[in-house]
C-alpha cells in the first residue's frame, strides 16, 4: 500500500496528465454499481471542470470567439502545460495568452492571445489594491527647476496592452450587453490600450504615441524629462502640461518621487 | 491601502445564514435580509482591492461573517502554504469573523495543485500528518479552525479508520472544531453505502460549531456534491436528525453553481430557520 506522498503524487498524476490512472486503481474499493476507474473519474472530471469554470470566468471574450468546445479543449491543454501553483483557483489562468500563442490549434486566431491577455490585464486591474488619488498640492509646491527629475508612479490597477490587432474593439463587440455591429476588420491596426479600474469599473482608453511613450516611460521609472523626451519623439506637438493632467486627475498617476526630497504623494 | 473599519469580533449565532456570492451583493445591501449571518470563500478576498472588499466591508457592518476556505489544502504532504496563512490571517484581522473554516481534504502535489477537495486515506500516517498540519496553521493564523468534512466518490482500500472516527480524532488531537456537512454525509453515505446515522452518532457534539447544507446531482450511478440545487428532502430529514443530536447550530446554505435569485436562496435558509426554532422550542 502506497504511504501518503506516493499516492497524493500519483493521484495528481492521474488527474492532469490523464496518465490512465497512473496506478491507483489497485488502491481504491470498487463496487456499487462504480469501478475503481469510474471513480477516479469523477474526480479528474471535477478537477478539469474547475480549471474550465475558472478560465471561463475570466476569458469570456476568448470564449466567445472560440466557442465552448474549442475554449475547453484548450482549458483541459493549457492546465497540462502550466499546471495550477497555488490553492487559491484566482491566481490561475495568467499565463493562458501565452499559452494561446504556442498552442497549434489556435495559430489561426493571430489575435486570440492578446486578446486573452487583456482579458487578463482587465481581472488583474478589476482586484488590484485601492490608492487615493495624487494631491495635486504637493505637485504644485514642487520647484518648477525639480519637475524634470520627478519620477511618477502608475497606479497598480492601471495596466498598458498593446497589440498589432484590433484588440479594443473585437474585446467591445464581444461584450455580453453589446448591441450592434459586431464585425471587425483585422487589418484595421493595432492598439496601444490603458486598463485602468475607475470609480470600481475597468475601463480601456486608446493611447495615442506620445501618451503610450509618456506613459511606459513612468511605468519604467524614466523621470519626468527622459519620458518627456521619449514622448516628443513619437509626438512633436505633444503637451506635456495636459497630458500630466489627465492622467493624474483620470487616477492613472498616483504618485511622484523627488529623488533628492524622498517621497511625496 | 482601504481604510480599516473597527469593528468587535462577532459571533456566529446559531440561526440560519447564506454563502455571500457576487450577484446578491447589491440586493442584500440594499434589502439587508433577515438571516442571522453570511459566509464568504476565503480566497475569493485575498485579493487587494475592488467591489469585492467594497461589498464585503458593507455587508460586515450589518452580518456576522463566517470565512471558509477551499485551497489550504490541509491533508497534502506538499509543504504547507505559508503565504496562503498569512493573507488568511490578514483577512481574518480585516473582518473579525466568528467563525473560520477549511476542509478534511488534500489538493497539491508534486509542485502543483489540484484546486479540488480530494479524499484522504483515513490510515494513522494520514490522521498524524493532518493533525500536524492543522496545529501549524491554527499557530500561524492565531485561532481555532473548524474542519469540514468533504463529500468522496472514492475509497482507499488501506483505510482503516472509519471517516466519522477519523474527523472526530482530527479534533480531539489537533484542537479544532468541526463544520459537519450534512450533505456531505448523506453524498458520501450513499456513494460508500454506509449509515449517515452511525456516522452522526460518532461526531462529537460539543465539537461541531456549524453546520453546512446544499444540494447534490444524482448522475444514476453516484451522487456529486455541486452546491447547484435546492436541499433534498433526504438531507433535510438527516439535518433534523443532526440538530436534534447536537443541538442547534449555525447553518449554512451554501450554493456555488447555478446561483438563484436570492429570494430562492433566502426561502432555503427560513426553511433551515424553521427546524432551528422548533429545536429551540423543545429545548425549551
Amino acid at each position: 500500500m502506497p504511504s501518503l506522498p506516493e499516492l497524493q503524487t500519483a493521484f495528481a498524476r492521474a488527474m492532469i496528465e490523464r496518465a490512465e490512472d497512473a496506478g491507483i486503481a489497485e488502491w481504491i474499493v470498487s463496487g456499487r454499481g462504480l469501478d475503481a476507474q469510474a471513480r477516479i473519474a469523477v474526480y479528474r472530471n471535477n478537477v478539469l471542470s474547475n480549471y474550465r469554470a475558472a478560465l471561463r470566468e475570466v476569458y469570456p471574450v476568448v470564449l466567445a470567439l472560440t466557442g465552448q468546445s474549442f475554449f475547453h479543449r484548450a482549458a483541459d491543454t493549457y492546465v497540462s502545460r502550466y499546471p495550477s501553483r497555488s490553492g487559491d483557483l484566482n491566481d490561475f489562468g495568467g499565463e493562458f495568452g501565452d499559452f494561446l500563442a504556442e498552442w497549434e490549434p489556435a495559430a489561426q486566431l493571430a489575435y486570440l492571445p492578446d486578446v486573452a491577455r487583456l482579458e487578463w490585464a482587465v481581472e488583474c486591474v478589476l482586484h488590484a489594491m485601492e490608492i487615493p488619488p495624487l494631491d495635486l498640492s504637493t505637485l504644485a509646491a514642487v520647484l518648477p527647476e525639480e519637475l524634470p527629475a520627478l519620477r511618477f508612479g502608475l497606479h497598480p490597477a492601471a495596466r498598458i496592452i498593446r497589440s498589432p490587432y484590433p484588440i479594443l474593439r473585437i474585446w467591445q463587440v464581444n461584450q455580453s450587453d453589446y448591441s450592434g455591429d459586431q464585425s471587425v476588420r483585422l487589418d484595421a491596426g493595432g492598439d496601444a490600450l490603458l486598463v485602468v479600474r475607475r470609480n470600481g469599473a475597468v475601463e480601456l482608453e486608446s493611447l495615442q504615441p506620445g501618451a503610450l511613450a509618456l506613459l511606459r516611460g513612468l511605468a519604467t521609472d524614466h523621470t519626468l524629462a527622459q519620458a518627456h523626451a521619449a514622448a516628443l519623439d513619437a509626438d512633436p506637438a505633444l503637451d506635456l502640461t495636459a497630458l500630466l493632467q489627465q492622467h493624474i486627475l483620470g487616477g492613472t498617476l498616483v504618485a511622484f518621487r523627488n529623488d533628492r526630497q524622498g517621497v511625496a504623494t | 491601502m482601504a481604510a480599516r473599519t473597527v469593528r468587535a469580533p462577532t459571533p456566529v449565532p446559531p440561526r440560519a445564514g447564506i454563502g455571500l456570492r457576487a450577484p446578491h451583493c447589491r440586493d442584500i445591501v440594499a434589502s439587508r435580509p433577515d438571516i442571522g449571518w453570511v459566509e464568504v470563500h476565503s480566497e475569493n478576498y485575498f485579493v487587494d482591492g475592488g467591489q469585492p472588499h467594497q461589498f464585503l466591508e458593507r455587508i460586515r457592518l450589518d452580518y456576522p461573517l463566517s470565512l471558509h476556505g477551499v485551497g489550504l489544502g490541509l491533508g497534502s504532504t506538499a509543504p504547507l502554504d505559508v503565504g496562503h496563512l498569512r493573507k488568511l490571517k490578514r483577512l481574518s484581522e480585516r473582518y473579525e469573523p466568528g467563525l473560520v473554516s477549511e476542509h478534511l481534504c488534500w489538493n497539491a502535489a508534486g509542485g502543483r495543485h489540484l484546486n479540488d477537495l480530494l479524499p484522504l486515506p483515513y490510515t494513522e500516517e494520514a490522521l498524524a500528518h493532518v493533525c500536524r498540519r492543522i496545529d501549524e496553521a491554527q499557530n500561524i493564523i492565531g485561532r481555532q479552525l473548524l474542519i469540514e468534512n468533504v463529500s468522496s466518490y472514492l475509497q482507499f482500500r488501506h483505510s482503516t479508520i472509519p471517516e466519522w472516527e477519523f474527523l472526530a480524532e482530527v479534533s480531539r488531537r489537533s484542537g479544532s472544531a468541526i463544520l459537519l456537512d450534512v450533505n456531505n454525509i448523506h453524498v458520501s453515505a450513499v456513494n460508500h453505502g454506509f449509515d449517515p446515522s452511525t456516522y452522526l452518532a460518532a461526531v462529537p457534539a460539543a465539537a461541531v460549531r456549524e453546520i453546512h447544507l446544499a444540494g447534490f446531482d444524482d448522475t444514476g450511478a453516484c451522487l456529486i456534491d455541486t452546491h447547484g440545487t435546492p436541499v433534498a428532502a433526504e438531507v433535510w430529514s438527516l439535518y433534523r436528525e443532526a440538530v436534534a443530536r447536537i443541538g442547534p447550530r449555525p447553518t449554512l446554505i451554501e450554493w456555488d453553481t447555478d446561483i438563484p435569485p436570492l429570494d430562492v436562496l433566502l426561502a432555503e435558509a427560513s426553511k433551515a430557520a424553521v427546524i432551528l426554532a422548533q429545536i429551540d422550542a423543545v429545548a425549551a
